[in-house]
């Protein structure tokens, strides 16, 4: 908890140091602030995890591993931040605020233990990012993203609020271990108020991490948004509300499993061939992102679809493994759409002989998405899947394998782009802290990779 | 009984009131009165302050920022997009799941066990005083945060920039 | 329990409705009643739109500043965070020193935000 207030006073810190025009110390403020929090985090690894605050949030390993997961990613995002918010705006030290207020929403979502927190949560985290995603007030697509997510938003967090009630309705708390309790004690009586909750957030929860038929604010939002906000949104938010989904489902509706599971099934399925068949339409390579990130949201659900023990784990380290990638992946995109001033496959042409370490660290980024041996992507990819074939039907697994080829075709056109289409372009210009950036991210995909016990062995 | 089943068909009558006139800015002053009919409810409950806040911050401040923002809009020119009518087909389908599902929940009728109001004075301000600063202590602070964020954020997205972009 | 909560319902509240209908209903009856008994002039000049004497231009909705916005918005939140204070307030005394300090951190956050305002020149009308 104490991580989760330094990081409150953090965000009013950087408000003020923002009125008092002291521009060059916002970025190390944050990134002390974030090693801080981390640090604190680290401490509670070992001390035994109880419900604090009545019962309201939880610090187990799960919380711990996610939070320090999302802080590592949010420092990643700042470190790429330099120069970049001052292009858009005047007003650079809110952005550094409204990121950390959205961080702490994220960290209150994996770390909830009653429902309460939960919508608390995912409100502070969505709030913050209504306004992030619209900062760019001139531009029009800007302003359509940021307004087509809030309404997107506020919608679903009603349908997420309704379920929340039923359940409450049902069982008379909102507190997991008394839900947990009620199912155990009334196994053949449970309220048919509950089987509406646990669609109802279904629905609500699909919204927030974009799995199809829900995903269609995604690609627009994502299109809109700065490229440094979408980095965080489909980064850092979209493992908390991923990493919040299976907190709920894992602690509370497992002796359900039977009843929510086909309807999860589908969701999977077709968030799957949709982000997958889209994407390989796109001719964006941001667009191509967003896509892939709703296809990779598809395989994040299979965890909460196999759910049981490893489950935690296997969506853990997958999406360590997406998050890392998506940073390099739009830390080069923003690189070439500065020098290029396009997003399109086409900028990519011959980056391969002007800028050998932005290609590689890119490539190494692409190979990850697809899920190729070596590298973090495919460690997670093997942990979903084993878990799939451990509880369902081999045909699902097909399915699976058929989206990760479709997959390796779209991730590759950006590799071919770079090393086989030769194009006259000058060398793009890479500041220190985007060349640390990639090198910490080509490193870490590559090291879990080989070693996938550094992150396996956390969950 | 009787009072609830009037003030419930006020409350369904004016929410459609609100979705099927054409006018914006009756359709907002439909769903004043349709909130209005919520602070009945919230009475019939015994949820004093919950009807306190409705009316408050409900009615009175959120509605009055609904009317500002049609006010911002320029409502002069008919702008709407004629929606297509299988949308609105897909739409209805969808609707009326979301309305089987729900009565299919609740079609047994029974009142649920764990939370049939024991204790008449459950809504009463300091009843929901104790429990705020209880058990709901942390959500309550940290609300704040959310309040700070979207005072932030109003700040950030009304306030012109100085430098021209 | 005491005795002034035990029968504290809805009903004690009657005497406040039956105030509020006589509120509304003078007000309403008052111009019902003028309308009824006022002399009835219908001529262009009477119906149109007063201007201060000069000629009707453009329309009058016109998009307006968003300054107005910023306020009513700024207004909604405080106005969230004083609601807070009624649940307290009931009960100040039971709650003791923690309840002063516990809403004293949710006070001084918001505070702190409102400071930020003025500071940033938020409610400045330029």
């Amino acid at each position: 908890m104490s991580a989760i207030i330094t990081l409150s006073l953090l965000a009013v810190l950087l408000l003020y140091l923002g009125l008092f025009k002291a521009k060059k110390a916002l970025l190390p403020v944050s990134l002390l602030g974030l090693l801080a929090a981390i640090v604190l985090y680290s401490i509670q690894w070992d001390t035994d995890a109880e419900p604090l605050y009545s019962g309201m949030v939880l610090f187990d390993h799960f919380a711990v591993a996610f939070s320090i997961l999302s802080l590592f990613i949010t420092g990643l995002v700042f470190l790429l931040s330099r120069d970049y918010f001052d292009s858009i705006s005047e007003h650079v030290a809110e952005y550094y605020a409204l990121i950390i207020f959205s961080l702490t929403g994220a960290l209150l979502v994996v770390s909830f233990h009653n429902l309460a927190m939960l919508f608390i949560g995912i409100e502070i985290m969505s709030v913050a990012l209504y306004i992030l995603v619209g900062i760019r007030k001139r531009d029009f697509s800007s302003n359509e993203a940021a307004l087509k997510y809030f309404l997107m938003g506020a919608f679903s967090t009603g349908f997420l609020l309704f379920g929340i009630t039923l359940i409450y309705g049902a069982t008379g708390s909102f507190d997991l271990t008394e839900i947990k309790n009620y199912l155990i004690a009334n196994p053949h009586s449970i309220s048919p108020l509950f089987y509406s909750g646990i669609l109802l957030l279904i629905i609500g929860l699909s919204f927030k991490v974009g799995a199809a038929p829900f995903h269609f604010w995604t690609p627009d939002v994502y299109e809109g948004a700065p490229i440094l906000i979408t980095t965080f949104m489909s980064t850092v938010v979209k493992t908390a509300a991923f990493a919040g989904f299976l907190r709920l489902f894992l602690t509370c509706f497992v002796p359900l499993q039977d009843f929510w599971a086909p309807v999860l099934l589908v969701i999977t399925v077709l968030t799957l061939f949709i982000g997958n068949i889209s994407a390989l339409a796109q001719q964006s390579f941001k667009r191509m992102l967003a896509y892939s990130s709703i296809s990779h949201a598809g395989y994040m659900l299979f965890g909460i679809l196999s759910i049981g023990a490893a489950s935690a784990g296997a969506i853990f380290v997958y999406s360590a493994a997406y998050s890392i990638a998506s940073v390099v992946a739009f830390a080069v995109l923003i690189l070439v759409k500065r020098s290029r001033g396009s997003e399109h496959f086409e900028a990519f042409n011959g980056l391969a002989a002007k800028n050998p370490y932005l290609a590689f660290t890119l490539s190494v980024a692409m190979l990850s998405l697809a899920g190729i041996p070596l590298t973090a992507g495919f460690v997670g990819k093997f942990m979903m899947f084993s878990g799939v074939l451990a509880n369902y039907h081999i045909v699902l697994l097909l399915l699976a394998v058929l989206n990760a080829a479709m997959g390796i075709y779209y991730y590759f056109r950006v590799i071919v782009a770079m090393y086989f289409r030769p194009a006259d372009r000058e060398e793009v210009t890479v500041n220190a802290n985007y060349k640390a950036v990639l090198f910490i991210g080509a490193l870490l995909t590559i090291a879990i990779g080989i070693f996938p016990s550094l992150l396996a062995g956390w969950l | 009984m009787s009072v609830f089943y009037f003030v419930a068909f006020l409350s369904i009558f004016f929410a459609l009131m609100t979705i099927f006139t054409k006018n914006a800015v009756h359709s907002v002053l439909y769903l004043v009165i349709t909130f209005f009919t919520f602070t009945i409810h919230y009475i019939l409950l015994n949820a004093q302050f919950l009807a306190v806040v409705n009316f408050i911050v409900y009615m009175g401040a959120i509605m009055v920022l609904f009317l500002f923002v049609l006010m911002l809009l320029n409502l002069n020119k008919d702008t709407e997009p004629l929606k297509s009518n299988l949308i609105k087909i897909i739409g209805v389908i969808a609707g009326l799941c979301l309305v089987v599902t729900i009565a299919g929940s609740l079609k047994l009728l029974e009142t649920s066990n764990p939370v049939v109001l024991k204790d008449p004075g459950i809504g009463l301000v300091s009843n929901l005083g104790k429990v705020l600063f209880s058990e709901f202590l942390l959500p309550f602070e940290i609300s704040s945060i959310l309040l700070l964020t979207a005072m932030v954020g109003a700040v950030l997205l009304a306030k012109n920039e100085t430098k021209k972009i | 329990m005491t005795q002034a909560e035990a029968v504290n319902t809805s009903a004690n509240y009657l005497p406040i409705l039956f105030q509020l209908i006589v509120a509304g209903g003078f007000g309403v009856g008052t111009i019902i009643i003028t309308h009824l008994i006022g002399p009835k002039v219908k001529t262009e000049n009477k119906l149109g739109s007063f201007e201060s004497g000069i000629e009707v231009i453009g329309n009058a909705r016109q998009p307006f500043s968003i300054k107005y916005f910023m306020v009513a918005i700024l207004f909604v939140l405080f106005d969230i965070e004083v609601i807070f204070m009624y649940p307290w307030a009931v009960n100040f005394r039971q709650f003791g020193l923690s309840g002063l300090l516990e809403m004293f951190i949710f006070m001084a956050l918001l505070l702190l935000g409102f400071i930020y305002v003025i500071k940033k020149r938020a409610l400045e009308w330029d």
